[in-house]
């Protein structure tokens, strides 16, 4: 499903560049549940925004799904995250001026898929929000927020889940139900996911784990229950 | 479509304050916009519908000449078909009480009994219009009441005439309007009109007939037919649907120029929208990178913002488009006094069509440079807060510049109805902005140059003005180009009405006697010394005469149909003979004649406008028709007249004993002391009724009254200009409340008082509306001098006291929408504003 060879990210900062990937390279097959841990600054979101493209990498390549990102245009890597892929942020990153139902439409109505109301209406359901479908973010709390971004996540029925640390700025209960949607939707749907998380317990729930250093691989194993 | 179209919806719902200032800058343009345009097309409409009264017939044939056999004939063969002839002469006379002693100048207008063929005569008494006249009733406009201080039923005398005022004109359908009249209106019946005794040798009277036509006769056709019959250019002949052609293009200029005027306050409502548009993006851009991570392409998230400007400028547009139709019954009343009858303002689907269509086009042309920025939101940007600002996006920004600027551009076409008006709009529009952004980007300069001040209020104010994602610049052109533009019309005003001023006139005469018969001449010298203490009035002898060839080629119909100058080749010439160029005489081609070249042949010396229009130049020759008798003579010389001095000043002037023998009356002009004036007019009409004395001060006052006129509808658009001004600068107040709001919370948590805030504020605000009054006055100087010296021909006055009015009200204008806009920032409580952050 992921495909990343000698990726490299550079980014300017205030003493000169600063190197956040440094050569990594990572296979990760379809239906996979994949850990991303490492210290802070280590690289995973990064690593997991240009697996999403959402930025470009200094040097290295991606492939997802078979299309090499690379050879994308920005429109083009629009409409693959919006057909294939569903990203989680740890801060939720709901349109602070949609109700919850509009946020999870928005996706839908992307896809030019038919009957978005009632599919997002389904959507907030399935992550037990179905009273809550008409409030503002800022009239949800952190968790039910979250639901709101998994929801919308799982619009488009994507192959490929990305999270970043879902569950940072939540309580451990809360996002304990936000882990179980997350890893539940993964095993009924079949689909790709990359979770990244600087809990150690958390990432044991997945089939494998990728620990980062300074932007490059340190361990990379297989937990005891997981697929290849 | 679907997306777009929703997420538009949720958005324009999300910025409430946003949506409204787009809103407010649209709908202020196109509120001028509409109420110029529906004004012109009501006009347009009632000239239309009015055209038959207005023009007194479906047809009119008109002279300065009784009419000839041939005319007459003519006539009678289309009464044979049925057709209605009425003949109506009009001329200018005197008025007066001699019990009471009082004089007035009047035109009168000698009617039969079938007058009017179309349209109504409203009289006070109401009545048969026979049967008011009788044998010596006269009506007369209210005017004349006031002046000569008469009633209903009072004797008055109309030259050498004994009338009886029957009953007060309250509406003439065929005033042939002009904009200047000479006297109040005085009606008579035609059989009287002899015992005026004002129709002489020499005097000046218009003789009209007013048909109506069959309905099996068509108008334009009898008009072609009559044209082919009456080859004499003398004799003009207009078809109801060509009526009032003046009147119509004296409208069409001022709608003209009003309607650019309209344009401007769009424009500067454009500014809003676009500096509106410019804050949305960059404040919306997390937004922007996050549905572009949910998988928005660029062409979805374009569509979106254009759509929702699209949508707020069409609800600004007809939210103005209202406001346009009380704009619209605003104006009637200050110009529609130009007309002989109502205008009926309503609504005029094809300008509200208009105006919306302008609103929405200069909404998109305006947010298309802002929108530019969508494509270079970063996805990235949900990832990690970058330090700068959005990038301007780097490919062919040049591209969406040319669009911007060309569209802009053909809207300015398109309303001032000419590529080279607009072309002079669009030049003005650009230079007008580039002075006002430049100092604006000047002023930021300077205030972040200037030595730390001791005072935190004016240090804070003055560093407002370079804060980052500021918009001084937009604030001080918006507000800018609305005080020139008001300062212009002021300065305009001033200078004119100085200039229509007669005192100040040392050259001009304040009288101009006409129609001095050659026995009257001695007599009236004495008769004006006697009353005007030491004035001499000055005599000139005039012959008139038609022109009947320009270079041995006869003038006929051929040469004058359909040209905007053929009055320059049908009208009477008032000729006159010089022996030495006159005082002030400026020749521009040519040499004046010696007294030797005289008597060889006649010789004559032409205004150069004029010989322009006849394609006459040095060594060329003119014919005049005098009374019958062809004068050919030789030009000589080309000369520019100033018109404006307003002495006696002639189109051709002869050599000496070219004319002897012509039958010739004279003109006189004198000046005396204003409290002469009355008397002398007096004196000179009760001695000579049939001689007409035009007082110049009434003829300025007149002149004044309808420049005012004017001035109030340009002044009433031009308030909308500052009106978007105002909006443009709320907005930009709107749009960085925000920071503004957490600026105050600091500055009070750090220990400033509300006043103290309140001050830095007021020095921001201040220097704004001191900047736009600093530059735009200046500038409203210079255009005031460009108009008054190349258009209006009208010396420039240096008002220094309304310039700096033009600093000063600005100032206080934008200390008041500042705080309009802000004052209620102060009041919050700071910890909640600061936690917000």
């Amino acid at each position: 499903m992921i495909e990343v060879r000698d990726l490299v990210m550079r980014l300017r900062g205030g003493g000169g560049p600063v190197t956040i990937l440094d050569g990594l390279s990572l296979q990760v097959p379809a239906r996979q549940f994949l850990a991303v841990t490492g210290p802070s600054g280590s690289g995973k979101s990064t690593l997991l925004g240009l697996i999403a493209g959402l930025d470009r990498p200094t040097a290295g390549s991606i492939r997802v799904d078979g299309r090499d990102l690379g050879q994308l245009d920005e429109d083009a890597l629009a409409r693959l995250r919006r057909d294939t892929i569903g990203y989680v942020f740890q801060s939720f990153h709901l349109i602070p001026t949609l109700t919850a139902l509009e946020n999870v439409v928005v996706p839908l109505e992307l896809a030019g898929a038919a009957d978005p109301l009632a599919r997002a209406t389904a959507l907030l359901g399935e992550v037990g929000l179905a009273g809550r479908v008409h409030h503002y973010p800022a009239q949800l709390s952190g968790g039910e927020q979250q639901r709101v971004a998994l929801a919308r996540a799982f619009a488009n029925g994507p192959r490929l889940l990305l999270a970043d640390e879902p569950t940072g700025n939540l309580d451990s209960t809360t996002g304990a139900g936000i882990i179980d949607l997350l890893v539940g939707w993964h095993r009924e749907r079949g689909s790709t996911l990359v979770l990244v998380t600087h809990d150690p317990a958390l990432a044991r729930h997945a089939d494998r784990t990728v620990e980062l250093r300074d932007g490059r691989i340190v361990a990379d194993r297989l937990n005891g229950h997981g697929r290849p | 479509m679907r997306f777009p179209l929703r997420m538009a919806w949720r958005e324009t719902r999300g910025a409430w304050r946003h949506v409204v200032v787009a809103f407010g800058c649209i709908a202020v343009g196109v509120a001028a916009l509409v109420g110029v345009a529906s004004f012109a097309a009501s006009l347009d409409r009632t000239l239309g519908r009015e055209a038959k009264a207005l023009l007194g017939g479906d047809l009119e044939l008109r002279s300065a000449r009784p009419l000839d056999a041939r005319a007459r004939a003519a006539l009678a063969r289309l009464a044979g078909t049925g057709a209605t002839v009425t003949e109506v002469r009009e001329l200018v006379g005197m008025a007066r009480v001699p019990e009471r002693g009082g004089t007035l100048l009047v035109e009168l207008k000698a009617v039969e009994a079938g007058y009017p063929l179309y349209g109504r005569l409203d009289t006070e008494p109401p009545g048969p219009l026979g049967e008011l006249l009788g044998e010596d009733g006269a009506l007369v406009q209210e005017a004349l009441l006031t002046r000569l201080g008469l009633a209903v039923g009072d004797p008055v005398w109309i030259g050498a005439g004994r009338f009886r005022i029957a009953g007060v004109i309250r509406k003439e359908p065929d005033r042939s309007a002009g904009l200047f009249t000479l006297g109040p209106r005085v009606l008579i019946g035609a059989g009287a009109l002899d015992r005026t005794a004002l129709v002489q040798f020499g005097s000046r009277v218009r003789h009209r007939a007013l048909v109506r036509l069959p309905e099996a006769l068509d108008a334009r056709a009898t008009r072609a037919t009559l044209l082919r019959e009456l080859p004499d250019p003398g004799l003009r002949i207009s078809a109801f649907d060509d009526a009032e052609p003046g009147l119509r293009r004296f409208f069409a200029q001022l709608t003209t120029y009003l309607g650019l005027v309209g344009l401007v306050s769009l424009l500067v409502g454009g500014i809003g929208v676009a500096a509106s548009a410019r804050t949305f993006v960059e404040r919306k851009r997390f937004t922007i990178a996050l549905l572009k991570c949910l998988g928005a392409d660029s062409r979805q998230l374009w569509t979106t913002y254009v759509t929702q400007a699209v949508c707020l400028g069409l609800a600004g547009s007809v939210a103005g488009a209202a406001l346009g139709l009380a704009v619209q019954a605003l104006l009637v009343p200050l110009v529609g006094g130009f007309v002989p009858f109502a205008i009926e303002a309503r609504l005029e689907p094809a300008a509200i069509a208009r105006g919306l269509a302008m609103g929405l086009l200069t909404t998109l042309l305006c947010v298309l440079w802002p929108l530019r920025r969508l494509r270079a939101v970063s996805p990235a940007l949900i990832l990690r807060e970058p330090v700068e600002p959005t990038p301007a996006p780097g490919p062919r920004p040049w591209r969406t510049a040319l669009m911007v600027g060309l569209g802009l551009a053909a809207l300015a076409v398109w309303q001032a109805g000419s590529p080279k008006v607009g072309a002079i709009f669009v030049g003005a529009a650009v230079a007008a902005l580039g002075l006002l952004a430049g100092t604006a980007r000047g002023l930021t300069r300077l205030a972040r140059r200037l030595p730390r001040l001791p005072w935190l209020a004016w240090r804070h104010g003055l560093a407002s003005l370079y804060r980052p994602g500021g918009q001084t610049t937009g604030i001080v052109v918006a507000l800018g180009v609305g005080v020139m533009l008001v300062v212009t019309v002021a300065l305009l005003e001033r200078s004119l009405s100085a200039y229509l001023d007669l005192e100040r006139r040392r050259e001009t005469p304040s009288f101009f006697f006409v129609d001095i018969q050659p026995d009257q001449t001695e007599a009236f010298v004495r008769t004006v010394s006697g009353v005007g203490g030491d004035s001499h009035p000055v005599l000139t002898p005039v012959v008139r005469a038609r022109l009947a060839a320009i270079n041995g080629q006869p003038v006929g119909r051929e040469r004058t149909e359909g040209r905007e100058d053929a009055w320059r080749f049908t009208r009477e010439y008032v000729l006159t003979v010089a022996a030495a160029p006159p005082a002030a005489t400026v020749l521009t081609r040519g040499r004046w004649w010696t007294a030797a070249e005289t008597t060889a042949r006649p010789r004559i010396s032409v205004e150069e406008e004029a010989a322009r229009s006849f394609g006459v130049d040095v060594g060329g020759s003119l014919t005049f028709d005098v009374q019958g008798v062809p004068v050919e003579a030789e030009v000589m010389s080309l000369r520019r007249v100033d018109w404006h001095a307003l002495t006696a000043n002639f189109f051709v002037i002869f050599s000496p004993g070219a004319l002897e023998g012509a039958p010739s009356t004279y003109l006189a002009t004198a000046r005396v002391p204003r409290q002469a004036e009355a008397a002398l007019q007096d004196a000179v009409v009760a001695a000579f009724p049939n001689v007409t004395a035009v007082p110049v001060r009434d003829v300025l006052e007149r002149v004044g009254a309808v420049m005012d006129q004017i001035g109030a509808a340009v002044r009433l658009i031009a308030a909308f200009v500052i009106g978007a001004g105002v909006v443009v600068m709320a907005g930009a107040l709107v749009a960085s409340r925000y920071q503004r709001l957490y600026e105050s919370a600091l500055l009070r948590t750090l220990g400033a008082s509300r006043t103290g805030v309140a001050r830095a504020f007021a020095v921001e605000y201040a220097c704004l509306g001191a900047a736009a009054g600093l530059t735009g006055s200046p500038l409203a100087a210079l255009l005031g001098w460009i108009v008054l010296r190349f258009v209006l021909e009208v010396p420039w006055t240096f008002e220094p006291a309304l310039l700096l009015l033009g600093v000063v009200l600005p100032t206080m204008l934008a200390l008041a929408v500042g705080f309009g806009a802000t004052f209620r920032l102060l009041g919050q409580r700071p910890l909640p504003l600061l936690r917000r952050e």
